[in-house]
């Protein structure tokens, strides 16, 4: 292996990236560009239900309940269901998310000791979103019970205190867990044009070509790998200023150890690209391959939004994929303000990956060669 | 004119074959992709990981620990030895939600003046997680408490909310990402065969064969639209089957108007295919534009997070973004049984950026022709 020559495939393949802007843009600037955009998709806070009423009642009381449920504007009044109006057509319209009916009696139940019958339909369509919403209404309709009682001198709520924090993030700000949990995924993207990268010499025929010249498989591939770990490594540094600038995400972390984390990371994406340059015949396919099988399953599987699911499957593929552990390390840098010596475990996991991906590549790579 | 796009449909056809891989790949991964996905997501959250540290050591106490675990959501799986070690599991994610019972909890609840203190803490560096066990948490605490103590705020409320949730009424999370993962593919697949191809028949140098012969440039769009509408559909039907056989997601409305504008849709999106084709050089470029396109796309059109729920800039762009029309239509049919009654305007909208886009791209391939 001579120094001499990777670096002269590293500087070709330097010269492909910078050459063009429109690939040079998509490798170090999209990232962030995405990251901007994307998070917004798992910026899952409810903070507006859209409600429609039916009172049947028409007494101070329920005028008064409906008021106290939407005083802070989370659930927004957004129509008066008539008489013989259907419920139905409300949800299929996307009108309301939420419909209360308020029966007849209403008032004389509810101060009387009787139980009043408030039905509550809700769209459930969105399941996530409906189950926040019925838990915030039960929340302030207990809230409007306990307010018709006279007040109870010393002690609050049942009697009991309970306090709670939430560690990390006290607002439970989706964005806050979201931003630094989507960097693991947006930052495939170095690996993916790798991967079209390896796949376009062997399409081309440059490869072969390739052959001809003195420069050995291992050199190849390390040369390759090695300008697009860079650049990648540039698409990290302007991920990390839109988490922090634009998003206000905190960084707890040291910025050094990050990029240290990241580089790992970039290992065994690159890695996993490597395999894959070695199945596909063509871009088409190289790329098929990565975004079925890396990209869009990291959403679900990699504890990005549910955590990790507890079947033996599930938790093979979940720990097999790259993402799953940067994710980890994200978010624990971000939030947690780990260090590498605390996130040890998924970090030696990755780098585990990317030696695995690699050793295997170049065994069959070297086949090809001859 | 017909026979001539049949020959160049059937000269594609014959390229897709002869790269059997690929076909194999761009037929069954989707699929198989969306199998592994449903079979890996937990319909629900449940079974959080729970640290208790007991400090109080009593019947009591271990009552409101057994509650605890009682919950669907959570499941008591460390018992720390002290408020260190509690700390610790929570930094390093091995519990989502730590409960703290002090000394004296037991001698607190026997006596009527004192107020009993519990505290929790989370792990909010996921948020979603984080306060689904956090409500369970103060759920169960609530009920605890109206067990073990009488006071009047703990007797039965006099507001009885009864709710009915409709359309999905166990929460299944499949239910919401099963459609928007079945839409999301067909979107996939009908941009990536459409924009690739013109691509790859520049960087192959083939276009100025394609050139030469007496075909129309409208003859060439359609004849390179036909293979991605067939291949699109073919997965929709695929998916669909899987979806409603084998993870039971409902089909309430109508398959044929499903079916139909889901074939719109495809038209549309490989109207932009055609376009970015038109602007890339080489497929690499190509591929990544889409990947970029899709990730966009995939922000606007509430796969995960309903459109209302983006700020209100992002949700005026919505509006012509097909794919979020399309997911409308996909979820409307499926779950709410919506018609065209209710689903006309999101059909108008497609087509009409179906049609602006094709114009468009129709009109730019011209330039980059010549």
């Amino acid at each position: 292996m001579s120094i001499r020559r990777l670096l002269a495939v590293a500087r070709k393949e330097f010269r492909h990236i910078v050459r063009d802007v429109r690939t040079l843009f998509l490798v170090t600037v999209a990232p962030a560009f995405l990251l901007a955009t994307l998070s917004y998709v798992f910026a899952m806070d409810v903070d507006r239900v859209d409600i429609a009423v039916r009172d049947l009642d028409h007494t101070p009381l329920s005028r008064r309940f409906v008021a106290s449920l939407t005083a802070d504007g989370d659930f927004i009044v957004v129509s008066y269901v008539q008489q013989g109006e259907e419920v139905e057509s409300l949800f299929t319209r996307d009108v309301a998310d939420l419909v209360l009916v308020i029966p007849h009696g209403f008032a004389d139940a509810a101060l009387g000791g009787g139980p009043a019958d408030v039905q509550c339909i809700v769209d459930g369509a969105d399941a996530i979103t409906a189950s926040q919403t019925v838990g915030l209404m039960e929340s302030r309709v207990d809230a409007f019970v306990a307010s018709l009682r006279p007040p109870r001198p010393g002690g609050a709520g049942n009697g009991f205190d309970v306090s709670d924090r939430a560690w990390y993030n006290e607002p439970l700000k989706s964005l806050v867990s979201m931003v630094p949990g989507m960097m693991a995924i947006i930052l495939c993207m170095p690996a993916l044009a790798l991967a079209l990268a390896l796949t376009r010499e062997k399409e081309t025929g440059s490869f072969e070509n390739l052959i001809a010249t003195p420069v050995r498989g291992t050199e190849y591939l390390v040369g390759k790998l090695l300008a697009y770990e860079i650049s990648g490594l540039v698409s990290v540094v302007l991920a990390w200023f839109v988490a922090t600038l634009w998003f206000r995400v905190p960084f707890r972390g040291s910025f050094p150890a990050f990029l240290l984390l990241a580089a790992d990371y970039m290992v065994a994406s690159t890695g996993i690209s490597l395999m894959v340059a070695n199945f596909a015949r063509n871009q088409q396919t190289a790329m098929f391959l990565i975004l079925t099988v890396f990209f869009v399953p990291s959403f679900f599987i990699a504890g990005l939004i549910t955590p990790i699911a507890d079947e033996p499957i599930a938790r093979a593929v979940a720990y097999a994929l790259p993402t799953t552990h940067f994710i980890t390390i994200c978010r624990s840098v971000f939030l947690k303000g780990l260090g590498p010596v605390a996130l040890w475990r998924p970090a030696s996991i990755l780098l585990g990956i990317g030696f695995a991906a690699r050793a295997a590549s170049l065994v069959l790579f070297k086949k090809k060669l001859v | 004119m017909l026979l001539r796009i049949w020959n160049l449909v059937l000269k594609e056809f014959i390229q897709f074959l002869r790269d059997w891989l690929m076909t194999a790949f761009i037929l069954t991964l989707p699929v198989l992709q969306l199998v592994l996905l449903a079979q890996t997501t937990s319909s629900r959250i449940s079974d959080l990981r729970v640290a208790v540290l007991d400090l109080d050591h009593s019947n009591r106490s271990r009552r409101l620990v057994t509650a605890l675990d009682n919950r669907r959501e959570l499941r008591v799986h460390h018992y720390p030895a002290t408020l260190a070690d509690t700390h610790r599991l929570v930094e390093q994610g091995k519990a989502t939600l730590a409960v703290i019972v002090p000394a004296g909890f037991a001698a607190d609840l026997a006596d009527v003046s004192r107020t009993p203190n519990i505290q929790l803490i989370a792990d909010a560096s996921n948020n979603i997680p984080a306060s689904v066990a956090l409500s369970a948490a103060r759920g169960a605490i609530a009920v605890f408490a109206r067990e073990t103590r009488f006071f009047p705020e703990n007797l039965a409320s006099t507001i009885d909310l009864r709710t009915t949730v409709r359309f999905n009424p166990t929460f299944n999370f499949r239910f919401f990402f099963i459609p928007a993962q079945v839409g999301f593919i067909v979107y996939q697949v009908a941009l990536t065969v459409s924009s690739i191809g013109l691509a790859r028949e520049r960087e192959l140098g083939t276009l100025e064969q394609l050139m030469v012969v007496p075909l129309r440039r409208i003859e060439l769009v359609i004849g390179k639209a036909i293979p991605a509408l067939v291949i699109g559909a073919l997965n929709f039907l695929f998916m669909l089957a899987v979806a409603v056989f084998a993870f039971h997601v409902p089909l309430r409305g109508s398959l044929l108007l499903l079916f139909t504008l889901t074939l719109l849709f495809i038209v549309t999106e490989i109207g932009y295919g055609i376009f970015i084709s038109g602007i890339a050089r080489t497929q690499q470029q190509a591929i990544l534009f889409v990947f970029a396109l899709a990730m966009v796309d995939m922000t606007f059109s509430g796969y995960l997070v309903r459109v209302k729920y983006l700020p209100a800039a992002l949700q005026a762009i919505a509006q012509v973004v097909p794919f979020h029309h399309y997911l409308t239509i996909v979820r409307g049919v499926m779950l709410k049984g919506a018609g065209l009654d209710v689903l006309w305007p999101h059909a108008a909208a497609m087509l009409l950026m179906g049609l602006l886009v094709t114009v468009a791209a129709v009109h730019n391939l011209s330039r980059s022709l010549d």
